[in-house]
């Protein structure tokens, strides 16, 4: 399958790159993984006429710890190097688990954070862990800087509040406080190279291992044209107690605010009674991390 | 079985070395100096007038060389049976589905030959189209084919036995319906082909096809040259599993374009290009109704076939034939009656895929046993051992069972999977299931009428140095025939593997009608086996007057020659190849003569040394209509048991384990047998749970990619444990017969029944996707 | 408008003028004539253009030429010795893992990659390795046991 001509650009620092995007505006693309960009290029779904490569820019792929409370995750980390980093996957098992499902290997040793949160397809596996982590996405432009909360980042399908000359820096995520558990669970036909039918992310935290739950999160993905929080879910659950029938309750009410659609890859009906089966088990995983939360 | 020398071995294959280090040339691995790119104009409307056609912006592109409509190829008929073509090689008065060809293009390369056909432009007549094949069938639908009213391609009813008596005399009868859907083989290796015309005006079609001897003969049909004028050569073929199986509209299309060009042309499917073309497995829906006694035992089969071939024919005629024929076996029937239907639609057409016709009639009927067998309260292994055939039966639709190891098969898979432990008594959502397949071993008429031999083969043995050389027009595909056919020749000849050169697919070499309908083993096996032995007699010959002993007196063995058994007297040869072969530092010794020094006195004596081969199954089957149809030389048989793990809350199944035991007569090459196994066996987990070609309501394919049309992966396919079993096949080469499409029939019916072990939910319908499943399990809360 | 590039292709360094919307894929098999690796969809789906970039396994019909500036590539013609094949190699040989041999090199680097990282795999973590490369002819059975039997061979091998 063949590419559609364009013109390239590979800038070598950051400025550079803002400047280009500044300049070409909604005729560029962004390339850093190009598991998306190109497979959309070569379906003639995107032409753009210029492709801004970011492999020169420097520290784009960085995770960087901050003082111990938070991390920044550079946009150009690949979904490999989330999957397999010990940090993510001990304090940030949503996104660490679900960068470790998305696609396949070869893909997630190209396809990177920003890309997908950028690109944002329903079906997308990464912005519910960042929505549950309450991730802050940095936006940067030739003109300056903006920090967007990611639950507040997407608008509907390919669609967010970045403009044509704004870059996804970095995404910021805050660690959790002690006993938090989080988990990532997908719905798919087969076990991998799978875009979801539904997908869940939690992050809950209980008071003590014992104790309730004071903050919980849960995001769904696949079940409207943007991945949802489910506030009125979670709501439900904060102060509780944490039982089965209160999960089996929570997935009730995360139905309620999905807008799941039909499509060939299944329907509204099963969508549904699957956002309810796979939030009880999303929590119910997240409380068993969060029960064994080490220091 | 160890009186083989080579046969039954885990010889590596002659060609994995080559494709283990990324040499072996595939089509679009093929390159000539001056190639253009070819590219196809597909139609966007699954039915439509062609009012004009309008190539003049197209032509005037820069690095376009030819443009091509049906105006250029002419409006020669073709297809797979000749009773039935009804395709020409670009649409000319309409289009029949999207991706219906109209016109082709070359240019110096793929972009601009891509630039081209979207500057072609078609004026055209939208018709009203239909999608379903009951649709189709009824009063007031758009009729496709005009020669064919109510859209009825092929229409087949068969009777054998007193089928109303038979049903009159059961204590039960049951009836099922079951229906799949349309499939795509998902070779990895899309279609490709380089076509170039020497300045002889001889035609050579380099293409990735399973059939080099039909594809050349549709070839020269169409393009109207003379058959001696056209060749098609086979590289190396990264899988075919059937839709390879007939001559493609890119193989016509580049040569028609390299004939105009006056340049080698090459032309490659993209992936949904190859999902446009399909000649994949149909869609059946299948209604049957089996009687029997209440001890079990079978009496009479009503069997009913509605196939959904999309619009053109392909194989299809012989696909709806098999529908009902391959259900003769394994079982005794007293009377079988089958009517089958094949119905035009605007979608790709249909044709043959792994199993053919048989495969989703026999999963219908395997999951309509396991439901006699409970209705019964009987065992559904015991339920089938009770009524299958055995060596020499014959079928109520007059098959001979030559050999037949159903029994062997089913007790090995019984006994494998530890059935009798686990059966009823796995707890709620884990199950187990079993099932029994039956296929030929080649089909017992080529698809055109015809006296040729099925397989010719030419064995040379070297002037120098005891190489024997197999040219055959047989076409290795990745399913191994090439090795079979060296095992072949190197125990005929007693020699060892690593001197036997096969050269193959190629038809300036010989007629072979190729890989379908698991023939090569048999066939192609045959002809190989009596061209060795044409070449070793001769070399027997020669010892024999120039040693003066008997000719019979003489065998070989591993590279060298036994005179009564034993070393013999052959001390002037062996001077006489030293003298030969002065200064050479690898001179023949030990007490044996050496096959190599045998040969080189036979090539003395006689000159070159060549051995033919051939081979045309005996007259088969009975006489009524379609009997050709199902008749094979021999049999395959196997059968399967399944465990999988149902999540009952989101309907997902997983297959945790399968057991496959399959009766070839005699495994060749056991690694190569157990692959064949596997791979079948995937291709069928992936029917089951995961494959469908989705339409739109405009018949446009919804998820022509890899990505969307789900084939298993390594995480989705389970272990399987093979037994091979060798019941020693009579009318086989050295007792072999076939395993390359009869290993998939029972796995959609195994996971099947395995699934309602598990579930208590008869699945009827493919895929058994986890919302079927999900929504089934829902609605019996 | 070409850009140069330079890049190490299966130890050898390559220099080329190469258009932006060339893939990698694309420039091994046209201009390296490298047709080792293969072209099954274009879309990502199947693996069966693998090939390793800077020590990862990655999809070649999803990188461009451009992007691979700079860096070392290795195809399934960079594996074999001196005309010795690699253990992988001789293993999917030896086991019967190799049947149409299509998806055969993209097997093989995903396997090559596998075993550098992580050189005891258990039979799911090779399955895992290999979950991108599709496969239609053999089941994947022989392949996973190729890898494990190569595993053992390289760790032999290591050993002395």
């Amino acid at each position: 399958m063949l590419l559609p001509r364009f013109e390239y650009h590979e800038p070598s620092t950051l400025e550079e790159a803002l400047h280009l995007m500044s300049e070409l505006g909604g005729n560029a693309r962004v390339l850093a993984g190009g598991t998306d960009l190109l497979v959309r290029m070569k379906l003639k779904i995107d032409k753009p006429t210029h492709v801004i490569s970011l492999a020169r820019v420097p520290g784009m792929d960085e995770i960087i710890p901050r003082n111990g409370h938070a991390v920044s995750i550079g946009s150009a980390v690949t979904a490999a190097t989330l999957a397999g980093h010990e940090l993510m996957r001990d304090r940030f098992a949503p996104l660490a688990l679900a960068a470790s499902r998305l696609g396949a290997p070869m893909i997630r040793n190209l396809a990177t954070i920003g890309g997908n949160l950028v690109n944002a397809r329903p079906a997308a596996d990464l912005p519910p862990p960042c929505m549950v982590l309450n991730a802050e996405l940095k936006l940067k432009s030739a003109a300056g800087e903006r920090q967007v909360s990611v639950n507040e980042f997407f608008l509907g399908p390919g669609e967010t509040v970045i403009e044509p000359h704004e870059l996804l820096l970095s995404v910021h995520v805050e660690t959790p406080p002690p006993w938090s558990g989080g988990s990532y669970i997908k719905l798919g036909a087969r076990k991998t190279l799978e875009i979801s039918m539904v997908n869940v992310a939690t992050l809950l935290t209980l008071e003590s291992p014992d104790g309730p739950i004071v903050d919980v999160r849960i995001a769904l993905g696949a079940v409207a044209p943007t991945p949802v929080r489910a506030y009125g879910a979670e709501q439900l659950l904060i102060g509780e107690q944490p039982s089965e029938e209160l999960f089996q309750r929570a997935g009730e009410v995360g139905v309620g605010l999905c807008s799941p659609i039909t499509d060939h890859r299944g329907t509204m009906e099963y969508r549904c009674m699957m956002i309810e089966v796979l939030t009880k088990r999303a929590l119910r995983s997240a409380l068993e991390q969060a029960r064994s939360w080490k220091p | 079985m160890t009186q083989f020398q080579v046969l039954n071995t885990r010889a590596p294959r002659l060609d994995a070395p080559a494709k283990a280090t990324g040499q072996a040339k595939y089509a679009d691995d093929l390159a000539m100096p001056g190639m253009l790119w070819g590219a196809i104009l597909h139609s966007p409307y699954a039915h439509a007038k062609i009012l004009h056609i309008d190539t003049s912006k197209a032509l005037k592109l820069p690095g376009v060389k030819a443009v091509v409509t049906a105006k250029e190829a002419g409006l020669v008929k073709y297809g797979v049976s000749p009773a039935r073509y009804d395709e020409t090689l670009f649409a000319y008065e309409k289009v029949r589905y999207v991706g219906d060809e109209i016109a082709a293009v070359a240019a110096v390369d793929q972009a601009t030959a891509q630039e081209a056909v979207d500057l072609i432009k078609v004026d055209y007549e939208e018709l009203p189209a239909v999608f379903d094949m009951f649709e189709a069938m009824k009063e007031g639908a758009p009729q496709i084919h005009d020669e064919f009213p109510g859209n009825l391609n092929a229409e087949v009813h068969q009777e054998f036995g007193d089928v109303d008596a038979a049903m009159a005399g059961a204590d039960l009868v049951i009836s099922h319906t079951f229906l799949n859907k349309r499939q795509d083989a998902a070779f990895i290796e899309p279609h490709a082909c380089m076509a170039v015309f020497d300045s002889d005006g001889r035609l050579t079609v380099h293409s990735s096809t399973q059939v080099p001897h039909y594809a050349q003969r549709t070839i020269a049909m169409v393009l109207q040259m003379p058959i001696g004028k056209v060749r098609v050569v086979k590289p190396y073929v990264g899988g075919g599993f059937g839709p390879k199986a007939e001559a493609t509209p890119l193989e016509m299309s580049a040569a028609l374009l390299s004939r105009l060009s006056g340049k080698p042309v090459k032309m490659t499917y993209t992936r949904e290009e190859v999902f446009l073309h399909s000649r994949a497995r149909h869609q059946f829906y299948a209604e049957m109704s089996l009687g029997v006694k209440k001890d079990g035992t079978m009496l009479g089969l009503k069997n009913k076939a509605v196939l959904d071939g999309g619009a053109y024919t392909s194989f299809g005629i012989a696909t709806v034939y098999y529908s009902g024929s391959l259900l003769g076996g394994p079982y005794k029937l007293q009377g079988m009656k089958y009517d089958g239907y094949r119905v035009y639609t605007n979608k790709p057409a249909c044709g043959a895929q792994r199993g053919h016709g048989g495969v989703v009639h026999r999963a219908a009927f395997e999951q309509l046993l396991d439901m006699t067998a409970e209705k019964l309260g009987m065992d559904p292994i015991e339920m089938r051992l009770k009524n299958i055939m055995k060596r020499g039966d014959t079928t109520v639709n007059e098959l001979d069972m030559s050999s037949l190891g159903m029994e062997e098969c089913i007790q090995a898979v019984r006994e494998a999977s530890k059935w009798d432990e686990k059966k009823g008594r796995l707890p709620k959502g884990k199950g187990i299931g079993a099932a029994c397949g039956f296929f030929v071993s080649g089909a017992g008429y080529p698809i055109y009428r015809s006296d040729t031999y099925h397989s010719t083969v030419v064995i040379k043995v070297s002037e120098d140095g005891g190489i024997a050389t197999v040219l055959t027009g047989s076409a290795e595909i990745g399913q191994g025939s090439d090795t079979m056919v060296a095992m072949f020749a190197a125990e005929t000849l007693g020699i060892t593997l690593d001197n036997v050169r096969v050269v193959s697919g190629d038809t300036d070499l010989s007629v072979d009608l190729g890989a379908y309908s698991s023939r090569q083993t048999l066939m192609t096996g045959h002809a190989t086996k009596e061209a060795a032995e044409q070449v070793r007699e001769q070399i027997a010959q020669v010892l024999a007057e120039d040693l003066g002993c008997e000719a019979s007196s003489i065998t070989f063995r591993d590279g060298i020659v036994l005179f009564d058994g034993g070393p013999g007297n052959f001390e002037k040869i062996r001077t006489m190849y030293i003298k030969e072969h002065r200064g050479w530092t690898d001179p023949p010794h030990g007490e044996y003569l050496t096959f190599r020094e045998a040969a080189r006195l036979a090539y003395l004596k006689k000159g070159t040394l060549v051995g033919t081969g051939k081979y045309k199954p005996p007259k088969l089957g009975g006489s009524y209509k379609g009997a050709a149809v199902g008749t094979s030389p021999a049999y395959g048989c196997s059968a399967q048991v399944a465990e999988v793990s149902v999540d009952m809350e989101t309907g997902e199944v997983t297959v945790d384990r399968m057991y496959d035991a399959h009766d070839c007569g005699l495994a060749v090459n056991r690694t190569q047998v157990e692959g064949q196994m596997q791979g079948s066996l995937s291709m069928g987990l992936g029917e089951t749970l995961f494959e469908e070609v989705k339409f739109d309501s405009r018949g446009r394919i919804l998820n022509a990619s890899l990505g969307e049309y789900r084939i298993p992966t390594a995480l989705d396919m389970p272990n399987v444990d093979t037994v091979i079993v060798e019941s020693n096949e009579p009318k086989g080469p050295y007792g072999a017969k076939e395993v390359g499409e009869g290993a998939i029939m029972p796995t959609i019916p195994a996971i099947l029944n395995a699934i309602y072990d598990a579930t208590g939910i008869r699945v009827n319908e493919l895929p058994s996707s986890s919302e079927r499943l999900y929504m089934k399990l829902k609605s019996k809360e | 408008m070409k850009s140069l590039i330079q890049l190490t292709v299966n130890g050898r360094l390559v220099e080329a003028a190469v258009e932006p919307n060339r893939t990698l894929l694309q420039f091994l098999r046209e201009d390296l004539e490298l047709t080792g690796s293969k072209h099954g969809c274009g879309l990502g789906d199947c693996g069966a253009c693998t090939v390793i970039l800077d020590g990862k396994p990655v999809n070649s019909c999803l990188v461009l030429a451009v992007q691979a500036n700079g860096r070392e590539v290795l195809t399934i013609e960079g594996l074999a010795e001196n005309g010795k094949l690699h253990p992988i190699q001789q293993a999917f040989v030896d086991k019967g893992a190799i049947q149409c041999g299509f998806c055969s090199p993209g097997m093989i680097l995903s396997a090559k990659a596998l075993l550098d990282a992580n050189p005891r795999p258990t039979e799911q973590e090779i399955r895992l390795a290999i979950s991108g490369n599709l496969c239609r002819c053999t089941g994947y059975q022989k392949i996973v046991e190729a890898i494990g039997e190569a595993a053992k061979t390289i760790q032999g091998m290591e050993v002395s």
